[in-house]
């Protein structure tokens, strides 16, 4: 898994590349704790370069989701893969989460 | 941490749920033991053939032997009476529109008397307590009974009576069981489940029971899905084949099909289940 992270219009947009899955989910999780610690709470993360998530990669979401909600941010997604989509459908988490075409829109969202 | 413990559970689907006989031929190949099976409805058929150990051929020809149009072609005339005249003919728990003697018969023949005892891999048959709503996790006793539990299609199907109790269909209480697995300490987790179809026109009552029965289950499927995920210590694997036509009740001749989408689908988590059993 791996991570990079920059900074558009006061919000932090991470782009994750690999797989969300028992094995990343640690590194995944540390990294969004780090950047709420930061008062980085208004998150975007682009899954373009993310082919599948696990029900790890589904928890790892929802404590993302908890915790920048807490703190009057928020964790919205944007380039979601075919296998990723199927896997937030079926769990529900596509009705918690707000999801969009692309990082721009995605920024926007928070203004 | 000792080997972990693999669970297959196959939700509900009819024909469909043959796409587990798929899943298994590439278990095969890759010498991925599981060590229980949970099944459902439609997928408590091939839960029980793969549990019992029969080959794809095997298990094929026995669903050809046990599901054809024959099984429901029979009304029954005791639920009409029960429908025009309920005042003279009592209506009661045991009402379904399909006469299920025939299908009684065939899943007896059709697991040739096989018990749970008789199974290769511990097995898990769900169904749905009709007084109390709860789901019952059948693990004792013959095949075929807990089969035909599982299967008891509302307003089909006569629910089906064992040790006192009436069951009908275990979608009612989990279209996708993972949580038996959940229970029975299962670490990796391979659901396979799939979303009932929607009717196009709602053109009679029987559709229009069709399509609300899927509205409630669909919605059960993802709620269920989502909290077992938030709830399991390791991972769940969903094998979620895709079909490119409709396959329908007794679409039978559409197997080779169907286990084959089971092989494909199974094919592309193949990587990710060996890297968790590395």
């Amino acid at each position: 898994m791996e991570i990079k992270d920059r900074a558009v219009d006061g919000v932090t947009v991470i782009s994750l590349m690999g797989s969300i899955d028992a094995m990343s989910a640690p590194k995944v999780t540390d990294f969004i704790h780090e950047q709420v610690g930061k008062g980085n709470t208004k998150l975007v993360a682009d899954l373009s370069g993310v082919d599948y998530t696990s029900s790890a990669g589904l928890r790892v979401m929802l404590g993302a989701i908890k915790e920048t909600r807490s703190q009057g941010g928020d964790l919205r997604l944007t380039g979601i893969q075919p296998d990723v989509s199927k896997v937030l459908n079926l769990s529900g988490f596509a009705n918690i989460l707000k999801l969009f075409d692309d990082v721009d829109s995605a920024v926007a969202s928070y203004s | 941490m000792g080997k972990p413990r693999i669970a297959l559970v196959i939700g509900s689907g009819s024909v469909k749920c043959a796409a587990a006989l798929g899943l298994m031929k590439v278990f095969e190949r890759e010498k991925i033991n599981v060590d229980m099976v949970v099944g459902c409805s439609g997928g408590s058929i091939y839960a029980s053939l793969i549990a019992l150990g029969w080959s794809v051929e095997r298990a094929t020809d026995a669903t050809l032997k046990m599901w054809t149009r024959e099984v429901t072609a029979k009304r029954s005339n005791r639920a009409i009476l029960q429908l025009a005249l309920p005042w003279i003919f009592k209506f009661d728990e045991s009402f379904g529109l399909i006469d299920d003697r025939l299908i009684n018969r065939r899943l007896r023949d059709g697991f040739e008397g096989a018990s749970f005892a008789d199974t290769k891999i511990p097995l898990f048959v769900t169904a749905t307590d009709l007084y109390n709503g709860e789901q019952t996790v059948l693990s004792k006793g013959l095949v075929a009974d807990a089969v035909r539990a599982s299967i008891s299609i509302p307003y089909i199907f006569p629910p089906h009576k064992m040790n006192g109790r009436f069951y009908v269909d275990g979608y009612q209480s989990d279209p996708l069981p993972i949580g038996v697995a959940i229970r029975e300490g299962a670490d990796i987790i391979v659901a396979m489940g799939f979303e009932s179809p929607y009717q196009e026109h709602v053109t009679s009552l029987m559709r229009y029971n069709f399509q609300i029965s899927s509205v409630t289950s669909n919605n059960l499927l993802k709620t269920n899905y989502a909290f077992h995920n938030l709830a399991h210590h390791s991972e769940i694997i969903p094998i979620l084949p895709e079909f490119e036509h409709p396959i329908k009740l007794f679409d039978t001749d559409k197997l080779p099909y169907v286990i084959e989408e089971g092989e494909r689908a199974t094919e592309q988590q193949i990587p990710f289940i060996k890297s968790l059993l590395a």
